[in-house]
């Protein structure tokens, strides 16, 4: 579980300081997808950087099953499983390769570590192309190997920032799939999109951001029962007031 | 494991599968090494022979008016030629190494006694081109001088003893290996240099390359602290390094094994139990390189920013060897902990076989660690700022 408090992001600029997310609360538990759906720009990647440790929050309290990355980096880091927006890989390691030196970072001993391996292949459908170099991978393969990096240690919370960016249909639908799978576990998914039909599908708790802030929180029935919209799309620009940002 | 040695693990496993930086690092490098040294020693020792034992052409003015000089010359294997209008230019303008002009009175005064005047026009600029001709030149009709002036002075009665009133003998204690030549002095530059920024190829791959290649962000998501990953990252990099000067050194031994001794200046040979002595020598300033290239390379956002630092690292390395060749001193305690030049100091005394003391490695390799440990904390603290990673 995250729970998220007040949390506060400023950094600065030429023109002064450019406070990126101002007092942004919400909780994601255990056995759901919690989706981040706000525009490009209003501060969902600072704040999941600030969950797993990248950053530091000038205010505010984040805790990962309990844990303060601010006081516990390391237990929250151990607890968590991040694809971030940068999921280079490195080109001259196979995939397994690619994945066994996360393993080995979280400090995985090798047979287990070849079992999740095995595991994790079969669950993204990597089969095929676990033992290539990744130089020449297609945006499919670099983000499921990207993905299967994070998740290695058996991470009990997965944060993904825009998972589905850049992937054709068919993947984007594995994707899905593979994330409820997650969910069924007992996991604790957080994800952020720009894209509403994604977390329509997917989310079961939606938290709006815009402008560094959170403008709407609950369920998609929720959010269009508050803004008397039956489409969510209509909702979301209605909640976050334009559409700018959206469609990029 | 720690964190820092599956670091140190997975950049030497990708590196050694970059063929381009492998062939530079292990075959490039440690061939060139050899190749530049034995290029310029052969061709300097070969063109000194060559200057001595052929035979001179002499442009001489007025050789008329000394037959005589002329004749005992040619026995010297010294062969008259034609002098050009103007020597002075031509000498200037490098048509021509010596000129000599023999003066329009030289027969009278000769016949009279007198001093006779000779005149040698050359150029001491460039006393590597033409050096030793002027000398071949002055040498001989100093002999010639001294040769007439004692048949001068029996002529007369007189003991040649008596006008030579001091007889200078001089014995040269240096040893083959001690003699010094342009070549032996590049040797501690080049082995200095490849150990300082031998692992620019992998250091920028490892920091800027990984920011380039957005690999940065989830390594840092990771459990690993950032000093381990920082730390696995320098020492991959300085054992890469240590391989290639190792790889060079090896090398470098081997061409002098394989070569016949009479082509070769051995003053420039590196005793096979000296190897483990210059590596011990220059092994704080492959970690020296390793963490400053790390450190300079983190910071960069590209391949292209990183190697924008290169002709800096390069000078550096420089400045010890330049410093000697100008005041060429006897070492001091001071020096050795000077990085560089206390080790540019430390290889030329292996090379020359002169004993090192105890307290001569203590400092030279204190300070060196001490160095190196102040660059690498800087390195892990600068790691640490947050706008490393948040550079996407």
């Amino acid at each position: 579980m995250i729970e998220v408090q007040a949390l506060r992001k400023s950094f600065q600029s030429r023109g002064g300081a450019i406070v990126a997310v101002d007092g942004v609360s919400f909780v994601a538990r255990d056995g759901e997808i919690t989706g981040l759906l706000g525009p490009n720009g209003a501060g969902k990647t600072t704040t999941l950087r600030m969950l797993y440790t990248l950053m530091r929050p000038d205010a505010g309290r984040v805790l990962v099953d309990g844990f303060d990355p601010a006081v516990q980096a390391g237990d929250v880091r151990r607890r968590l499983g991040v694809l971030p927006d940068a999921r280079g890989l490195y080109k001259r390691l196979t995939a397994r390769e690619n994945i066994a030196y996360f393993g080995r970072l979280h400090g995985l001993d090798a047979a287990l570590m070849a079992a999740r391996i095995e595991r994790l292949a079969l669950a993204l459908g990597m089969q095929d192309f676990i033992d290539r170099r990744t130089e020449g991978f297609s945006q499919g393969q670099r983000t499921k190997t990207a993905i299967a990096r994070a998740l290695v240690h058996d991470p009990r919370n997965v944060l993904l920032d825009e998972p589905t960016n850049g992937l054709d249909v068919m993947t984007t639908r594995g994707l899905r799939q593979f994330l409820r799978e997650l969910r069924a576990e007992g996991r604790c998914v957080l994800l952020s999109s720009h894209i509403m039909q994604e977390v329509a599908v997917l989310c079961d708790r939606i938290v709006v951001i815009a402008h560094g802030r959170v403008v709407a929180q609950g369920t998609p029935d929720e959010l269009r029962a508050r803004t008397g919209e039956l489409n969510l799309e209509d909702a979301f620009v209605r909640l976050i007031g334009s559409e700018e940002g959206l469609f990029a | 494991m720690s964190a820092w040695w599956v670091v140190l693990r997975k950049e030497l496993l990708d590196a050694f599968r970059d063929r381009r930086m492998v062939i530079v690092a292990l075959v490039v490098m440690p061939l060139a090494v050899p190749l530049i040294l034995a290029g310029m020693s052969s061709l300097g020792t070969k063109r000194q022979v060559e200057k001595l034992e052929r035979t001179l052409e002499l442009p001489v003015i007025g050789a008329e008016h000394a037959p005589n000089l002329m004749t005992w010359l040619e026995a010297q294997d010294v062969r008259a030629a034609e002098a050009p209008a103007d020597p002075d230019r031509a000498v200037r303008r490098q048509e021509l190494e010596v000129v000599l002009r023999i003066d329009a009175t030289f027969g009278d005064d000769w016949r009279a006694g007198r001093p006779a005047r000779l005149e040698l026009i050359y150029d001491s600029s460039r006393p590597l081109q033409s050096g030793a001709t002027i000398a071949r030149i002055r040498g001989l009709l100093e002999a010639y001088d001294s040769q007439v002036g004692t048949l001068r002075l029996i002529a007369r009665g007189i003991h040649p003893a008596v006008v030579r009133p001091l007889l200078v003998g001089s014995r040269d204690v240096a040893t083959p290996e001690s003699r010094f030549d342009l070549a032996q002095q590049m040797l501690p530059y080049l082995l200095l240099l490849l150990a300082f920024i031998g692992g620019m190829q992998l250091a920028i791959d490892a920091t800027a390359g990984e920011r380039e290649r957005q690999s940065l962000e989830p390594l840092l998501a990771t459990p690993a602290t950032r000093a381990a990953i920082i730390s696995g990252k320098i020492l991959a990099t300085a054992a890469f390094t240590l391989l290639s000067v190792l790889v060079t050194l090896v090398m470098y031994r081997l061409a002098f094994a394989l070569v016949p001794a009479e082509h070769v200046d051995m003053s420039l040979a590196v005793p096979a139990d000296a190897l483990g002595l210059l590596l011990l020598v220059i092994l704080p300033i492959v970690l020296l390189g390793a963490t400053v290239l790390t450190a300079l390379a983190a910071f960069a956002r590209s391949h292209r920013e990183a190697q924008g630092y290169l002709p800096l690292l390069i000078f550096l390395p420089m400045l010890p060897t330049l410093y000697l060749m100008v005041s060429p001193v006897k070492t001091q305690a001071w020096m050795l902990a000077v990085p560089f030049l206390g080790q540019n100091q430390l290889i030329l005394r292996i090379l020359r076989r002169e004993p090192i003391g105890l307290a001569e490695w203590a400092i030279s390799l204190g300070s060196g660690f001490v160095l190196v440990a102040i660059v690498w904390l800087l390195a892990a603290r600068l790691y640490h700022r947050e706008q490393l990673a948040a550079s996407g």
